[in-house]
């Protein structure tokens, strides 16, 4: 049966701590919110003769061959229970591991490393049966006991212990089979299988964790074999000769590069030292699309759930933007069609809120206000003459280049309806600090990108919210109880009009509260040579078709170099 | 001599103390803590006071301190708190990768600066002064990260003839390393270059002026003999001194480079270390490279007195 | 008596000589000095100065006077963005082209004149005021005030340069006055070593250990003896410094760490110029801060050179 899946795979400011459980939306109508094409940013290759879409493989597979893929950032390490997982990290997890559950292209969630896993009658048990016959690259067998073992550990951990609270117990009733019993019944749950916590690793490694090693050797059931990992610089890892999935993969090495800089990783590319890059620069786009020699693929095509946005966040509870007129002012000043023009490369389409067309939650009028700067210098203005002196407020983002021109434009688009506004530059790990503590008035930051609109509770819940000074997820402190009904109301429903009406509601409320003022979706893109093939079309050991591109993470399993 | 060798290891000790605590407390000055990195969506009061506990942030920081500097006589730095490498193992592997951009920088720079100078030196302000002069007051102006992207297009991207970014290690293929490292070291020689030339030159001149010049000369000395052994030596103080403080400069400062061409330098790992608020990695780093620093000047020193048997050695 | 190597020095025999006592055979070798070197004055001061030097003082008096009188000038908005002009070339409209913002190049190199200037000049200016006098003294007298004045450059200079800075300007605020001042603090150690070398390098010679058997007491042979044959080498390294203070500006707004966004300055006009793939799309932008960083090096050597030429140094006797 095909479940919808709640929890996605982001990076750790998106992540939705899954503690409050998920939601699910039983029967065949999953196909609604799946596969949702925007219009814009269609991807291209030229190369001839080779693929008919980007990412997509044509002709005989062709075995052997390195492929070298250079990464936006480096990742912090193998260990599931205690490192973070952001898009490049989920990289690395698919090289060396499997999880046990999957994304299907419609947006279902499938069995992967599992044969199969069933709810009871209450979905408050969950039985899962393993795969015979899989063995780690250590040579040590996939059993229930390894399963239940690494779930003692992510429980454990202080990281990933949040996500599992709901999972009371992990125990092996036999030698395949692994038992999940919820604190309450979550008939999503196997969403989050197929997130970090889902991941598998060999028993050697967890021993080796629990031994206090303080990198312990990546053992997993993946595709390739750990070969070697120097921290900034590269790493490497082999064909696995045993991998369960007869015939996979094709490559026989995969190197992983973090490049930091986008133009050198540009440059690299071009240069030959990698076979594809990441970028979560839309400029990236422009510069390799419709060039002969490369194929791209962006996240502006390929949508399931909610994307990635970009926006502006305002403190709703420190002066001046928690008075809302002066919220509105501020969003009613922003050109958004020439903030994506110069900040964006003119990629994305104007955005109205959580949803873009094609989403089964989106309408057009969601009630945020469009650009009116005259009707905005009014509100200003009463504001002025109510207090005595114009609105003031400082916009902070981080130390990125292509931030720092955004916030000179939104700037200027501030003060030309009369507001005063200074522009600071932070480190992204004091920028979150301040989001944490709720100490700022407007900063830029990038979020929400979400299989399902649950995933999102924690960012906008009256629960998660707290005074200035402690930790609160809900950053802007926006407390609005419409909201919080009505995502209670979507996480519970299982009739699907019910919930497209309860996040729309939410959508509104957001345009009405604003907390976030909208930008443009954050696109995550990728370049590949012509000669890479089949990057972005998985196959799920059921035959289904895997999501390609999630936002920057795509499976390098069967993928392969064409001569 | 050996007392003078004790008097400077004291000196080392004491100046190395002194910045491991300075370090330490600049560092904890900073707001925020590891936490916020480590722990990311599941940041919560509880969760913060645990994982505090659990890496020793909460204990008083004079405490804190000592726990660092008694492991640190026994040679152990400690780790990362974001990725565990041992800190240790980010010195042993990116110590190299810095050591020898800096090393063939200042090779280059010397390379071009010495000869320049020993040459213009004697006919100031003819045609090969002027443009040498000028070329360096060109270099100045540009720093590692504009020259960096430029020579990349230009000769990785237009010609072909290097790579855009990597490093491997000198031990591991000696020829792809150098190979790797002429665009990066190129991008930081610049600013050494037109200090070299620029110091060296107005020394020189100084000197050339010095009538003892003369007194050679009409000895019948050469003028490649009266320019080495004359006036290169006394004008080479301040060339030396300056080396000494650029270099010192550069071991932390090739963070720009390393970002840019993907090298595991310490620079890099010291930057990156600050902003997430890694403490023993900027601790253990910032120790390692201020001793580094305090032998470079040893040595500098050292140099002097061989050069100019003049300066005493206190 | 001063040996004849020394004597014949004549920097330090003019002023060695005024120090000598009337009548004494010093001074009489201090009169003949002084005629020859008068004599070569006057050929000297006949040379014009040149068309290169004209233009250099006429740079240099251009680039102070449009920093000071910024705002009083004809200049546009240099912070203002009109999206209908993005990074365009040179033209009627904008003397210099516009940024990828659409900002008037000219203005934004004038404007951030200041900041590059201020922080330029006045950051060498600490660090000659504090260490080059240390340096200078150090060099001369050596002992303990040398040892104690030695290590404490050291610690400063020790100090991972980057992480003081990060951590102060995180803590403190970045702020021209707070990135002048940290920036300066940072020259003081330079200065210091370097001026003390040079100070060392003289303070062993010979004329200096004749002045002091002459009676001359510290003070005067700081200043008259090793002062002025310090200087050529401390004007030299301070141009340099100079320029080195404006690039780390600039590898500061590489950083984030600079002067506010939108404030121009000549470093983060050069970093503006080369992020977000700038080099490739708009030149311009990196390219007149640099020029007029790299003419104003120049002219102010030139202009020091020629100075120089006229007033003092002659040519190498090689």
């Amino acid at each position: 049966m095909t479940e919808k899946h709640e929890i996605s795979r982001r990076t750790f400011i998106a992540k939705g701590a899954a503690a409050g459980g998920a939601v699910v939306l039983a029967g065949a109508a999953g196909s609604a919110l799946a596969g949702c094409s925007s219009s814009s940013g269609s991807s291209s290759t030229t190369a001839a003769a080779s693929s008919s879409k980007p990412g997509i493989g044509v002709g005989t597979p062709v075995r052997g061959g390195a492929l070298n893929i250079g990464l936006v950032a480096e990742i912090d390490g193998f260990y599931p229970p205690t490192n973070h997982w952001d898009t490049n990290g989920y990289l690395y997890a698919q090289c060396l591991y499997d999880p046990l559950m999957a994304i299907a292209a419609d947006g279902s969630i499938q069995p992967y490393l599992a044969a199969s896993c069933t709810p009871n009658a209450t979905y408050d048990t969950f039985t899962m049966t393993l795969r015979p016959n899989v063995k780690f690259h250590d040579g040590s067998p996939l059993t229930s006991q390894v399963v239940v073992n690494n779930y003692t550990a992510l429980k454990a951990s202080l990281l990933t212990g949040q996500a599992l609270t709901q999972v009371v117990s992990v125990t092996a009733s036999d030698a395949m089979t692994v038992v999940f019993k919820l604190e309450a019944p979550n008939p999503g749950f196997t969403a989050g299988l197929a997130t970090q916590v889902g991941y598998m690793v060999g028993q050697a490694m967890i021993d080796q964790a629990n031994a206090k090693v303080a990198l312990p050797t990546p053992v997993g059931t993946g595709p390739f074999v750990y070969q070697n990992w120097q921290p900034n610089n590269h790493f490497t890892c082999t064909r696995n000769p045993n991998y369960w999935r007869q015939g996979l993969p094709y490559l026989d090495q995969i190197t992983l590069r973090p490049i930091p800089d986008t133009i050198q990783r540009e440059a690299t590319l071009k240069t030959g030292g990698v076979d594809m890059i990441g970028s979560t620069d839309p400029n990236t786009i422009h510069r390799f699309q419709g060039q002969s020699g490369y194929q791209v693929i962006d996240s502006a095509t390929d949508i399931i759930g909610e994307p990635s946005m970009a926006f502006i966040m305002l403190n709703t509870v420190v002066e001046p933007t928690n008075d809302l007129s002066v919220r509105q002012a501020l969003a009613m000043a922003i050109d958004q069609a020439t903030v994506q023009k110069i900040f964006g490369g003119g990629f994305t389409k104007p955005v109205n809120g959580l949803f873009l067309p094609g989403s089964p939650y989106y309408t057009s009028d969601t009630g945020y206000p469009s650009y009116d700067p005259a009707a905005a210098k009014k509100l200003v203005a009463a504001y002025t003459s109510k207090h005595g002196s114009a609105p003031s407020l400082e916009l902070l983002t981080i130390t990125d280049p292509r931030l720092a021109q955004v916030v000179q434009i939104i700037q200027q688009m501030w003060q030309q309806v009369g507001i005063d506004v200074t522009v600071g530059q932070v480190e992204q790990a004091d920028l979150i600090n301040d989001f944490i503590a709720g100490k700022f008035q407007a900063a830029t930051s990038y979020q929400f990108g979400a299989v399902d609109p649950d995933l999102n509770y924690v960012w906008w819940s009256t629960t998660t919210t707290g005074p200035i000074g402690s930790i609160a997820l809900n950053f802007p402190r926006n407390s609005d109880p419409v909201i919080e009904q009505a995502m209670l109301t979507g996480r519970h429903t299982t009739d699907q009009a019910t919930r497209v009406q309860a996040y729309q509601t939410v959508n509104k409320q957001l345009g009405k509260d604003l907390p976030y003022l909208w930008l443009e979706q954050y696109i995550f893109s990728e370049v590949a040579t012509s000669k890479v093939q089949n990057f972005a079309n998985p196959t799920l050991p059921n035959g289904m078709a895997g999501w390609g591109f999630d936002e920057g993470i795509f499976s390098p399993t069967a993928i392969w170099l064409s001569k | 001599m050996g007392k003078y060798l004790i008097r400077r290891f004291i000196q080392l000790l004491v100046v190395s103390f002194i910045i491991s605590v300075l370090v330490f407390m600049l560092v904890h000055l900073l707001p925020g803590d590891p936490t916020t990195q480590i722990l990311g969506a599941n940041d919560t009061a509880a969760n913060r006071a645990i994982l505090l506990k659990q890496l020793g942030l909460n204990l008083p920081l004079w405490h804190q301190y000592t726990i660092w500097l008694n492991a640190a006589f026994h040679g152990n730095l400690g780790t990362s708190y974001l990725n565990h490498e041992s800190v240790t193992h980010i010195l042993a592997t990116g110590a190299p990768v810095s050591i020898e951009l800096i090393l063939i920088s200042q090779l280059i720079a010397f390379a071009i600066a010495i000869p320049l100078a020993l040459v213009v030196s004697r006919k100031p302000n003819r045609w090969l002064d002027n443009i040498s002069t000028t070329s360096t007051f060109g270099l100045l102006a540009l720093p590692p990260f504009v020259v960096a992207p430029i020579l990349v297009a230009v000769f990785a991207v237009g010609l072909g003839w290097f790579p855009a970014t990597g490093y491997t290690p000198f031990t591991q293929a000696p020829l792809t390393n150098l190979h790797e490292m002429i665009l990066p070291s190129v991008a930081i020689t610049a600013g050494s270059i037109a200090v070299y030339f620029r110091l060296l030159r107005s020394d020189l001149i100084s000197t050339l002026q010095q009538d003892f010049i003369t007194m050679a000369r009409s000895k019948g000395l050469s003028t490649t003999r009266i320019m080495w052994r004359h006036a290169f030596r006394p004008s080479s103080f301040s060339l030396l001194a300056a080396a000494g403080i650029n270099i010192g400069s550069l071991i932390a400062g090739t963070f720009v480079v390393e970002l840019l061409f993907a090298m595991p330098g310490i620079g890099y790992a010291l930057v990156q270390a600050v902003e997430q608020r890694d403490y023993l990695v900027v601790q253990g780093i910032s120790l390692v490279v201020a001793i580094a620093f305090v032998v470079i000047q040893f040595i500098i020193d050292f140099i002097f007195t061989i050069v100019d048997p003049r300066v005493v050695r206190e | 008596m001063p040996d004849d190597r020394e004597l014949l020095d004549t920097h330090s025999s003019r002023r060695l000589l005024t120090n000598a006592l009337p009548g004494t055979a010093a001074t009489d070798e201090a009169i003949l000095a002084t005629e020859e070197t008068t004599a070569a004055d006057d050929v000297l001061s006949k040379k014009p100065f040149g068309f290169l030097f004209w233009f250099a003082v006429c740079f240099v008096g251009v680039i102070l006077l449009s920093a000071v009188l910024a705002n009083v000038l004809p200049l546009q908005n240099p912070n203002f963005q009109n999206y209908s002009a993005l990074s365009q070339g040179p033209s009627g409209a904008h003397l210099l082209g516009t940024d990828d913002l659409g900002r008037d190049l000219l203005s934004r190199l004038v404007f951030g004149s200041r900041v590059s200037l201020i922080v330029g000049f006045c950051g060498v200016a600490i660090g000659l005021i504090f260490g080059g006098t240390a340096g200078l003294v150090s060099g001369y007298r050596g002992g303990r005030l040398d040892g104690a004045l030695n290590a404490f450059s050291f610690i400063i200079l020790a100090f991972p340069a980057i992480v003081a800075v990060i951590a102060i300007v995180t803590f403190w605020g970045a702020s021209l006055f707070h990135i002048t001042i940290i920036l300066g603090i940072a020259t003081i150690p330079l200065m210091y070593r370097v001026i003390r070398a040079s100070s060392l390098s003289f303070a062993q010679r010979d004329f200096v250990v004749a002045a002091k058997t002459m009676g001359a007491t510290d003070t005067r042979i700081v200043l008259r003896e090793i002062l002025p044959n310090v200087i050529p080498v401390t004007v030299t390294f301070s141009l340099i410094t100079v320029a080195g203070l404006i690039v780390i500006e600039g590898t500061l707004a590489f950083l984030g760490l600079s002067v506010a966004l939108p404030t121009p300055s000549w470093g983060n006009l050069i970093n503006e110029g080369t992020a977000n793939n700038a080099l490739s799309t708009d030149p311009f932008i990196m390219l007149w801060p640099a020029l007029a960083m790299f003419l104003l090096l120049w002219s102010i050597n030139l202009i020091g050179d020629r100075l120089r030429q006229r007033f003092d140094i002659r040519e190498g006797l090689l």
